[in-house]
């Protein structure tokens, strides 16, 4: 919302205030300030000129040169405008002036060789619009030194401000003169809007058809005819108003619409009654009825849409915006008004439904005040015939009866126990009062003008927005002890500490978009992933089932910035449908290239699935995960190369799964260099989170001597070591204290289908020192087992 | 006794030792199986107990002075060969280490960490919600009916839902899990919640996915006073100003009532914004009273119960915190600027920083 100074003062008495002290109130009343335009500080060296002479140039067509009388002398200036002539006023701009059009300073120049100081400048060149056939053409009424903005109007700041959607009663000068005088700033002005009686009946009667249900969409509207007016250029005090809350002035019936929905929030619509046959109404359209407005635009409407209609076409989309064909021209003699109530669901709907935005929208679906059926025709009528003269028929008028006052119980104290500060009541009652409210008891009458008011706490932020809120008094608060719960519930407590972890193993935090393409699900586990109905753009259409595809897209950018490995992670959700138990939190992380690609060291080798598995082991051990009992699953996913991959669970749990990126995957995003990546089921690890306690067992500091014993045993190929590692620990976990392997062999002087694997057994004695009997039968027993169990051989 | 096992002989026949193995054959000369002492040792058995012991004596001493007298040769024979080794052993300790990775936090998770640890101090949990949420959460409960202009506010995203009828969006606030705490629980409530968030705008200064941290406190007497509070002390903490410079302006949100946005002053030098002081205004965060409808959807008495709400952009905090100039650095993944502004992983936010 947009007004200027001078407009704010046909309210409200505000001589005696600065425009700073006015704009910091409103900031302070909940109407935020967005900017002050006041150009004329901007505009002052631009004055008007009189050229004296506007000659050919010698060296080129299209250019004049121009001798112009200005009041700081006579200047030459070369001029490419069509419209330079001898004898005409226009805008001289001096030399070191700044064009606020072009943001250039203008300096002496010469232009094909002839000297040019100054400027005659265009509209655009002077920033109020994109006019630059020709140079600004001054009424003959002017003389040389007058003020350009003074002439434009342009030396009235114009305030712009934010009204949130609940201040509709703020969408108008007047509304905001309220505010402002409830607030102690300036005294607010009466205005007179007297009723004009017609002189005859109206010929073309105003009718509303609807059903008992619908008739609340179009609760009222009422009108008059005027006759014989002349339609003129609306008066310079009028166009400055609007040109400067940026409306262009059109004739002064259509000003007269604009201006009164700017001055007092009250959209009005005027037709050329010449163009209507029998009366209009308001009604429903039916379906697929076509309405072309005054944005020269073609509507389809539907049949919850309000129409204004005579008995052969439409004229108009209720409440949003009126017919191209019976809207005023300058020719227009005859004059049909429309001031009329609509249900603001209903035009909200309409409006998104055409995608139509207009200022009588704005105000409509954010509610306007119903008494002004009635006042907003007798303020139309009086500038109508101040005007454009002519005669004025009877009112007519249809319309269901205005809802009464809304009247709310009140209980002054609310405004401490809400507000947190005392006001007395006296004055609490006299901001109501201010404000428009009416305080006779504890009762208080809501104006028609402030729909937005519906309870105590809506009263409450009257008084206290208009007191101030930098009154209220901060109080620190402190911990309630009737909440003693933990800062992180469980499964916080891996999202959040798994960031940690995977940062101090290396790996870069990155956060992406959590939707993509839908190309990615396909090549997904998902196939058919979650649709965004309303995507920003068709690439970012589905939400993501996998962290891996934008995590991969990250590889290709990044190597271009020569960063040849690297380890990156994300910690966030992916979705594998709507409900809220189809959103699981993800550990996930890829690391590439070789590990030691710029380095001088001998270790050059590929980083390889065993860097992955180190780290994910290093965060699920970190996470509280019994490692010993994780199972070894095969992983059923595109994602991971099948033979270089796996699952690992306990119980049914899924914890996470890692492993090669499938050659196929790598591929489809073009990488060349290799990928390990992992996944981590954040929310399997939930149970592992509950707080333990800080006292532990006590140390058992057993001092026997520790044994090694190591074996080497021949094995089919497909064998899993982790089942082996198993086995021997099940002998007995209190004496076999760690299998470790330290050799895997397949090749030469091995069996082709076989492999051969060293491992080390290490031995706790409990009570007292192994005899050498007790070492050899435990080392059989393990013999015994490997060979029994995995068909191993035992190698001597 | 013979001269042979003169102590003064010994010295010199040491001294002249010149390497490892003469020394040794030297020690056999003497202590070897026949080894002059060994045999003068064997002889003693023919000597009368009286002779046997004295001149016992003396061949004891000598051994004893013998071994350690050859033991200090041989020490310093073994300390050539390692300083020997050594010298032949310089390597360039100056070539770069074997790579490490350099893990960093992201500046966003960085600054929620620091978000949870100053709410907690407070009192506050953390809870946290679906990104994917029913209308009635995201909007309807929260006092914004369908028709709403607030709705225009944010533009919202739509999911397509197969699963079942219900209108599902991608959340544009984190209010939602007000709503779901609310309808979970009993007062007294204080909870934060940081989470993603949505809205279809895509611009330098907005991003399609964003974050934002959520307040909640409800109980049966906090009111403006602890709203300004509360708010007040967590930005002075965050920016670690003490003299922070602010303002609450009315503002509205439908599921609050009063509603107010926080400004916080700064200044501009050189295109350094300093934030704290200065003639400027930026604002920060919404906030206000719990609207009582709100309250009433979520089945709370709301004679007996009354609270704040706020809520506030990460994104936002981040920039202003860590001087970042550019919404959309945040989500590009360049590693470059990952690792320019992003934490080392003990980075902590804690008071004492351990």
């Amino acid at each position: 919302m947009k007004f200027s100074l001078s407009w704010l003062n046909d309210h409200l008495d505000i001589e005696n205030y600065d425009i700073q002290e006015i704009a910091s109130k409103l900031t302070n009343i909940g109407l935020e300030v967005e900017s002050i335009l006041n150009r004329a500080e901007e505009l002052k060296p631009f004055t008007v000129g009189k050229v004296l002479e506007a000659s050919k140039h010698p060296n080129a067509d299209r250019l004049k040169v121009c001798k112009v009388e200005t009041k700081d002398g006579n200047f030459q200036v070369v001029c490419g405008a069509p419209n330079a002539k001898t004898g005409m006023l226009g805008v001289f701009a001096p030399e070191n002036s700044f064009i606020p059009g072009t943001k250039l300073k203008l300096k002496k120049s010469k232009i094909r060789g002839v000297e040019s100081c100054g400027m005659l400048v265009s509209e655009r060149e002077m920033g109020i619009s994109d006019e630059h056939d020709g140079i600004i053409e001054i009424d003959k009424k002017y003389k040389i030194g007058d003020s350009f903005a003074e002439i434009y109007g342009l030396n009235d700041p114009v305030i712009e401000i934010n009204i949130t959607p609940n201040r509709s009663d703020c969408l108008s000068v007047r509304g905001i003169a309220r505010d402002l005088q409830a607030a102690e700033i300036g005294k607010l002005k009466n205005i007179e809007i007297s009723e004009v009686k017609g002189s005859f009946e109206s010929p073309i009667k105003w009718l509303r058809e609807f059903d008992d249900k619908n008739e609340k969409l179009c609760p009222g509207v009422s009108g008059r005819l005027f006759k014989n007016v002349n339609n003129v250029e609306s008066p310079e005090w009028l166009k400055k108003r609007l040109t400067a809350v940026g409306l262009r002035p059109i004739s002064a019936l259509v000003d007269i619409t604009n201006y009164v929905t700017f001055d007092l929030g009250r959209p009005l619509h005027v037709y050329d009654a010449d163009k209507i046959t029998g009366n209009l109404k308001m009604r429903l359209a039916k379906k697929g009825e076509k309405c072309k407005t005054l944005d020269e635009k073609e509507y389809t409407l539907e049949s919850d849409m309000v129409v204004i209609a005579d008995e052969k076409k439409l004229h108009g989309i209720g409440g949003v915006m009126g017919g191209l064909e019976s809207g005023c021209s300058m020719e227009t003699k005859n004059v049909f008004l429309e001031v009329a109530l609509f249900d603001p669901i209903s035009i909200t709907k309409t409006g998104r439904k055409l995608n139509l935005q207009s200022d009588a929208r704005y105000r409509f679906e954010r509610g306007v005040d119903p008494t002004s059926i009635d006042w907003g025709v007798n303020k139309a009528t009086q500038m109508i015939l101040d005007l454009c003269g002519g005669e004025v028929s009877e009112i007519t008028k249809d319309q269901i009866p205005i809802r009464p006052k809304k009247i709310l119980e009140f209980d002054y104290q609310k405004t401490k126990n809400i507000g947190g500060i005392e006001i007395p009541i006296e004055k609490q009652k006299s901001i109501l009062q201010k404000l428009g409210f009416e305080t006779n008891s504890s009762k208080i009458n809501i104006p028609h003008f402030r729909p937005d008011i519906d309870g105590e706490a809506d009263i409450v932020e009257e008084i206290i927005r208009i007191n101030g809120y930098d009154k209220i008094q901060p109080k620190s608060i402190s911990k309630d002890s009737n909440l003693t719960k933990d800062v992180l519930n469980e499964s916080l407590k891996s999202f959040y500490k798994s960031k940690r972890l995977l940062a101090s193993r290396g790996y870069l935090e990155t956060i992406t978009w959590s939707f993509y393409s839908n190309y990615f699900s396909e090549i997904s586990d998902l196939k058919e992933g979650v649709k965004i109905k309303n995507p920003i753009s068709v690439d970012l259409d589905t939400m993501r089932s996998s962290l891996f595809p934008n995590l991969l897209n990250c590889i290709n950018t990044n190597i271009n910035h020569l960063y040849n490995n690297a380890k990156l992670f994300e910690v966030g959700p992916q979705y594998l449908g709507t409900n809220d138990n189809d959103q699981i939190m993800m550990a996930t992380g890829i690391l590439y290239g070789p590990r030691n690609s710029q380095n001088w060291n001998e270790d050059k080798r590929l980083s390889d699935v065993f860097d992955v598995k180190s780290d994910v082991y290093f965060i699920l051990d970190q996470l509280n995960v019994p490692i010993e009992n994780i199972v070894y699953e095969k992983v059923n996913s595109n994602f991971f190369h099948p033979g270089k991959s796996s699952q690992l669970n306990i119980g049914k749990n899924v914890l996470a799964r890692f492993g090669e990126i499938h050659p196929f995957i790598l591929q489809k995003f073009e990488i060349k260099t290799n990928v390990n990546g992992f996944e981590i089921y954040l929310d399997n690890l939930n149970l592992f989170q509950s707080k333990k306690l800080s006292t532990k067992n006590a140390f058992d500091n057993n001092a026997l001597q520790l044994v090694e014993r190591d074996f080497a045993f021949l094995f089919s190929k497909d064998i899993q070591i982790t089942e082996i590692i198993k086995t021997i620990r099940k002998i007995d976990k209190n004496v076999i204290k760690k299998v470790t392997i330290f050799d895997v062999y397949e090749g030469k002087n091995i069996p082709n289908n076989m492999k051969s694997i060293a491992f080390k057994v290490i031995l706790q004695p409990i009570e007292k020192t192994f005899t050498d009997q007790e070492i050899e039968n435990i080392s059989s027993k393990i013999i015994d087992l490997i060979s029994k169990t995995f068909e191993g051989k035992l190698r001597q | 006794m013979s001269s042979k096992l003169d102590k003064d002989d010994i010295i010199l026949k040491i001294d002249k030792v010149s390497n490892i193995s003469d020394l040794e054959s030297l020690r056999l000369e003497y202590l070897g199986k026949k080894g002059l002492l060994t045999l003068e040792m064997k002889s003693l058995s023919n000597l009368s107990v009286e002779e046997k012991k004295t001149k016992g004596q003396i061949l004891n001493s000598f051994k004893v002075f013998l071994d350690e007298a050859i033991k200090k040769k041989k020490n310093i024979f073994e300390n050539n060969i390692v300083n020997e080794k050594i010298k032949n052993e310089k390597i360039d300790v100056t070539l770069p280490p074997r790579n490490y990775n350099t893990g960093k936090i992201h500046p966003i998770s960085q600054s929620i960490y620091k978000v949870i640890d100053i709410f907690s101090s407070m009192g506050f949990s953390v809870e946290s919600g679906p990104d994917i949420e029913t209308d009635f959460n995201n909007f309807t409960a929260l006092n914004i009916p369908s028709h709403h202009p607030a709705r225009e506010m944010q533009d919202t995203f739509y999911i397509d839902n197969k699963s079942d009828n219900e209108d599902k969006v991608l959340r544009t606030h984190t209010s939602p899990v007000q709503v779901r705490k609310m309808l979970e629980s009993k007062p007294p409530i204080r909870i934060i919640v940081p989470g993603r968030t949505y809205r279809s705008d895509s611009d330098a200064t907005h991003s399609p996915m964003f974050h934002q941290v959520e307040g909640l406190l409800i109980d049966e007497n906090s009111n403006m006073s602890h709203l300004k509070g509360c708010l007040i002390d967590f930005l002075k903490d965050f920016f670690e100003i003490d003299n922070l410079q602010y303002r609450f302006r009315p503002s509205y949100f439908p599921f609050t009532e009063p509603s107010a946005e926080m400004d916080v002053a700064y200044s501009k030098k050189n295109d350094v914004l300093k934030i704290g002081e200065g003639d400027k205004w930026l604002e920060i965060l919404g906030c206000g009273m719990v609207n009582p409808r709100v309250l009433e959807n979520c089945n709370i008495d709301t004679n007996k119960y009354q609270g704040f709400a706020f809520g506030m952009g990460i994104e936002r905090l981040s920039m202003l915190k860590y001087g970042i100039t550019d919404m959309r650095g945040f989500f590009d993944n360049d590693f470059r600027w990952l690792n320019h502004y992003g934490f080392n992983p003990l980075d902590l936010t804690t008071p004492s920083g351990i």
